[in-house]
């Protein structure tokens, strides 16, 4: 297993990073964690010309509150993401997620913004930051823009990046009282798991028991890119949550899910996982708003 | 009760620094000056005739020393069993699976060769293909060897005792079918090798293997070499399980590349070539018939097993017979039949894996026997224990228990588990299950028919004495062979395990069969064994002499010398060895005991180097039908154990809580590797029960040749292990010593069979027992009026 040939880049600062990349004419990958884009160098699916290494570049690694908002550094580690207060405190899916993705040793290199940039349909982090309501930041040479997360994935291994563009961070809005957030996944072992099905759901209450006044409920592993189940969230929308509306939304996800058989599963054990996993992430968004309230008033 | 200073304890392995520290040297870490660098060139396609083979743009490619293909090897044909030599190095007229040999480079850096590959033009007509046993076995389907009607590689048909009339006696038939998948091994170190042939017409070839001495002769078979100019040797190896049990053709190009350049020529398989070289678990697919009587008594069981076999036989013929042999162990049965297929499909072959033939018979078997007590109302437990042989019984087809610590092995699983307390007791959605196991301690027989000793060591004693150095050409290859060695040479000699030097794995040292079949703690033991009492004889019959006391009198302990009656002056000796270390510091005076430093030092003045010699080979073992090679062993191991899981009743998945393991290896010669024993053959049983299946498309190209997308256990997925330790003293292994290294693995997955039944209500008929399968029969259960 031999890496093709190709030229390294190691930029100091983001800016200098982006003058590099606007700069090579040729195709051109960015290296973050490698944990991906490495293994498929070596099996020939990926043979870029230029590497530009994300390495060196500290302002991406940094995860800092700014106001009401928290902005996660692309390059901060999966490790290091699960090591934020407010990560652990306040958005209970992503942290789960985060704990679920491949194994220590890949979470210690493993980066946020690779993740998304990767766009695989099975990935870990995409489907709870979708259903936080994520959007990203994408510095290019001559300017900036900012999009919801959920418009950003395209497809499996697509998404709207254009050359020359870098993901440099990932801005979540701290959720408003009375809410929580849930993420379950399904592999057959504990640990190096590419998810069968994963769910990751996001509700707040308009007071202490609610009703549900904003859903939103994310299928993974289920389509070309995480999918939103539009029909879950209406069904949520507007009533107390309990566990036979949550399965109520479990049967409307299945709807909107579009599994495929592969060598992992069927679509029919997908589409029946998609039933049950919505309803346990959504338990859990229940149970973590109410810690979240309880934690308030100790 | 005898006590022993070494053996019998958790000795620290001796490979422990290195591969603690990194330092341990593999195949990949070593580099010879003015080495070349190997790569192969696969087919493609599943089944295909080589139209043409164009080699021209490969050899003129800069850097490219040598490019090889059949027409530089000639035709011999090579395998494993003489009975089916059925490969050559390079496909001449037709690829049989994706992943056959066709050519090989070397050239002066992996990269070129890679290269190179891509420049060699192989002109294919594609043929059909036969994937499944199913359209192997159908009418008129195409043939994977022309000489093989319907694909039937090999089978077998025995008949012990009269089976349908004692079916027709019996209170309660079962039969069922039970169905497996393809396996890999899954060994953390892909297969690598150096070839390197001097300017003498020696070839010295460094391989990561498990049996030198089967590559040595395979290799100067094929490359026409006399056997004594091939020497194989083996580096530190990252486990084998099987598949590095036989000479592989990549051995062989390296061998082959070197001979032609005259240089060293290293190649390796990636993760994706150990895949396709496979030479792991068959698929099985077994009908299983038993009758009992209604108090539990096992009368007869009726066999019939197919095997998916892949494009070659591999060591296919053992595993037939084996799928066969061992079944009816370790119970007393007096009628049993067996008729097993094997099937050619264009697929890797498939091989030998740690239990080799016989796991899924006996996960089928012992899942059915589960069966039948529940239906006669009888504890599993006792059933078992109803049955099973004892130390003295010989089963029907001539398998003879000189010990069996069988009922201590169930006693021990049950009290360990507290399984009175919980069978059928549990709630639902968590279960308790039981299976035994049983297996060979080392094939009676080589794999080719041969009256060769089966290990041969010998023991160097340093001339300056005090310490030794053993030599085998066993294979270490991360199970603790060396340190068992080193143990036992150790204790006959009476010194220190610090005092014992081991280099083994290298076909110079002698003959030794290797590391497969669970042979080595009691044959190469016995070697090693019989080599040690070599030198403590020659030793102390030059101390009987220079002291002028009897020999009986005299015994080594410890690293002294021991005089049985005391009163002995030795002060002659000892101002002789003294006088030999003028000015050293440390060296025993006065009236301290007599060391077997000393004495060793006084050996070697009187009679020159002392080496100990010690060979093995079984005595006649039984078995006189067509096939009884196989199975019969100088001794058997068994195993019983209790495993315990929960489903989730949700998802399907399966977890593994507990698991009590006993397992009767005669002796323990390190208690610690024993453990490791069986520790690892349950994380390979569990995954082969609920994860591992090496998958195919359409192409017959495999689909998940990874470690990534092929699940074996992560260490999160193992639950604590009881390992209990049995010890039924075996009169013909090396302290009484029996295999572990296999056997432990064969109760693993009809105990979690039996457990997931527990908690489900379900028999499940095939592996493995993933979310999926475990749902989607959770839910016809449940629509089940």
């Amino acid at each position: 297993m031999l890496l093709p040939k190709f030229e390294f880049h190691e930029p100091e600062t983001l800016k200098e990073a982006a003058a590099i990349l606007s700069g090579i004419g040729e195709p051109t990958s960015i290296l973050a964690g490698g944990t991906d884009l490495l293994v498929n160098m070596k099996k020939g699916k990926a043979s870029p010309r230029h590497l530009v290494s994300l390495g060196r570049v500290r302002e991406l690694k940094k995860t800092a509150r700014d106001g009401e908002s928290l902005r996660i550094g692309a390059c901060v580690t999966v490790a290091e993401l699960r090591e934020e207060r407010e990560i652990k405190d306040d958005f209970d899916g992503l942290f789960r997620g985060a704990g679920l993705l491949g194994s220590p040793l890949i979470r210690n290199l493993a980066t946020v913004g690779g993740n998304i940039v990767t766009a695989r349909p099975a990935a870990d982090l995409p489907p709870p930051l979708i259903a936080y309501g994520a959007t990203i930041e994408l510095v290019k040479d001559n300017g900036e823009r900012i999009l919801s997360l959920e418009d950003f994935i395209k497809g499996p291994g697509e998404t709207s990046i254009e050359p020359g563009e870098i993901l440099s961070g990932i801005i979540l809005r701290e959720p408003p009282l009375y809410s929580g957030g849930g993420y379950v996944k399904l592999g057959m072992r504990k640990a190096l798991e590419i998810s069968l099905v994963n769910v990751a759901t996001f509700f707040a209450l308009d007071g202490p028991s609610g009703p549900i006044q904003k859903a939103r409920v994310v299928l993974g592993s289920v389509g070309p890119t995480p999918i939103r189940s539009l029909r879950a969230e209406e069904i949520l929308t507007g009533e107390r949550p309990d566990e036979a509306l949550f399965e109520k939304a479990g049967e409307a996800a299945a709807n909107d899910a579009k599994p495929i058989d592969d060598f992992r599963a069927s679509a029919e054990y997908r589409s029946e996982m998609v039933k049950l996993l919505t309803r346990k992430a959504l338990k859990q968004a229940y149970e973590e708003a109410k810690l979240r309230e309880w934690r308030r008033w100790k | 009760m005898t006590t022993y200073s070494t053996v019998n304890s958790r000795a620290p392995r001796l490979d422990a620094p290195d591969k603690a520290t990194g330092s341990a040297v593999y195949i990949d870490d070593i580099r010879l000056p003015g080495m070349l660098f190997g790569a192969m060139l696969h087919s493609p396609l599943a089944h295909a005739k080589i139209l043409n083979i164009d080699t021209r743009g490969a050899k003129r490619l800069s850097g490219v020393k040598s490019v090889v293909t059949y027409e530089d090897t000639g035709l011999i044909k090579y395998g494993v069993s003489p009975a089916r030599y059925d490969e050559l190095l390079f496909c001449d007229g037709k690829v049989r699976y994706v992943g056959d040999e066709v050519a090989a480079v070397a050239a002066v850096d992996l990269e070129t060769a890679v290269e190179a590959l891509s420049l060699i033009n192989v002109e294919y007509e594609e043929l059909p293909a036969v994937l499944t046993m199913e359209e192997a076995l159908a009418e008129g389907a195409p043939l994977v060897h022309d000489e093989y009607q319907r694909n039937i590689g090999a089978e077998v048909h025995h008949e012990f005792g009269d089976v349908e009339s004692a079916l027709a006696q019996c209170d309660l038939v079962r039969t069922d079918t039970f169905r497996s998948k393809r396996q890999d091994a899954a060994f953390i170190e892909p297969q690598g090798c150096i070839a390197d042939y001097d300017g003498r017409g020696y070839l010295t070839l460094r391989s990561s293997t498990q049996t030198p001495h089967y590559v040595q002769r395979t290799i100067a078979m094929v490359l026409g070499l006399p056997i004594g100019k091939v020497r194989v040797v083996k580096p530190y190896v990252g486990g084998g399980f099987g598949p590095k049990a036989a000479a592989n053709a990549m051995e062989m190009a390296a061998c082959l590349m070197s001979m032609k350049t005259g240089k060293p020529v290293k190649m390796g398989f990636t993760r994706e070539e150990v895949f396709l070289h496979s030479r792991a678990r068959h698929q099985f697919v077994h009908t299983l018939t038993t009758g009992v009587k209604k108090d539990g008594t096992i009368v007869a069981l009726k066999n019939e097993c197919y095997l998916e076999g892949g494009a070659y036989t591999s060591f296919g013929i053992a595993t037939i017979y084996y799928a066969g042999s061992l079944l009816g162990g370790p119970y007393r049965l007096q009628n049993m039949k067996y008729d097993g297929y094997r099937v050619y499909t264009n697929k890797p072959a498939c091989g030998a894996q740690r239990g080799h033939g016989g796991v899924i018979a006996r996960a089928a078997w012992e899942q059915q026997l589960d069966r039948i007590a529940e239906e006669i109302g009888m504890d599993p437990v006792e059933l078992r224990l109803k049955n099973m042989m004892e130390a003295g019984d010989v089963s029907c087809n001539e398998l003879k228990m000189n010990s069996l610590g069988m009922r201590e092995c169930i006693e021990a699983v049950r009290d360990g588990s507290g399984w009175k307390e919980k069978k059928g007791r549990l709630p639902k959605g968590k279960g308790i299950g039981m299976a035994c196991g049983f297996f060979v301690s080392g094939a009676g027989f080589p794999i080719y028919r041969s009256d060769t000793y089966h290990a041969t060591v010998s023991i160097h004693v340093s001339e300056d004495g005090g310490t030794v150095h053993v030599y085998t050409a066993s294979a270490e290859i991360g199970q603790g062979s060396d340190t068992a060695f080193a143990m036992i040479a150790a204790e006959t000699i009476g010194i220190p395990l610090d005092s014992v030097m081991i280099s083994s794995g290298d076909t110079e040292f002698g003959i030794d069969l290797g590391a497969y079949s669970s042979r080595q703690t009691l044959m190469t033991g016995h070697a090693t064994k019989e080599a040690a009492v070599d030198v403590r004889n020659q030793i102390l019959a030059v101390m009987a002499r220079e002291l002028k006391v009897d020999i009986s009198e005299l015994d080594i302990k410890d690293g002294l010398i021991v005089f049985k009656h005391g009163g002995v002056d030795f002060s002659r000796l000892r101002a002789r060895y003294i006088r030999e270390h003028r000015g050293w510091q440390g060296i025993a005076r006065g009236n301290d005991p007599l060391t077997f430093q000393e004495a060793a030092r006084i050996a070697y003045l009187a009679r020159g180097t002392i080496i100990g010699r010690g060979k093995y080979k079984p005595a006649e073992l039984g078995g006189s039908h067509k096939g009884a090679a196989v199975g019969t062993s100088p001794a058997y191991g068994c195993s019983a154990q209790v495993v315990e899981v929960s489903v989730d009743m949700e998802t399907g998945r399966i977890t593994v809580e507990k698991m009590t393991d006993a397992h009767d290896c005669g002796f323990a010669i390190n208690r610690t590797s024993v453990e490791g024993q069986m520790q690892g053959s349950l994380s390979m049983g569990l995954g082969e029960a609920l994860y591992e299946e090496v998958k195919f498309d359409e192409k017959g190209r495999i689909l998940n040749p990874n470690l990534g997308e092929y699940k074996i256990p992560t260490s999160l997925d193992m639950p604590n292990v009881n390992p209990i330790i049995v010890e039924s003293h075996e009169p013909y292994g090396p302290f009484g010593a029996k295999e572990v290294g296999e056997g432990a693995i064969m109760p693993t997955i009809p105990a979690i069979l039996n457990a997931v039944y527990d908690a489900t209500g379900i028999r499940f008929q095939e592996l493995p027992l993933t979310p999926e399968r475990v749902f989607m029969a959770l839910r016809a259960k449940k629509q089940k009026p």
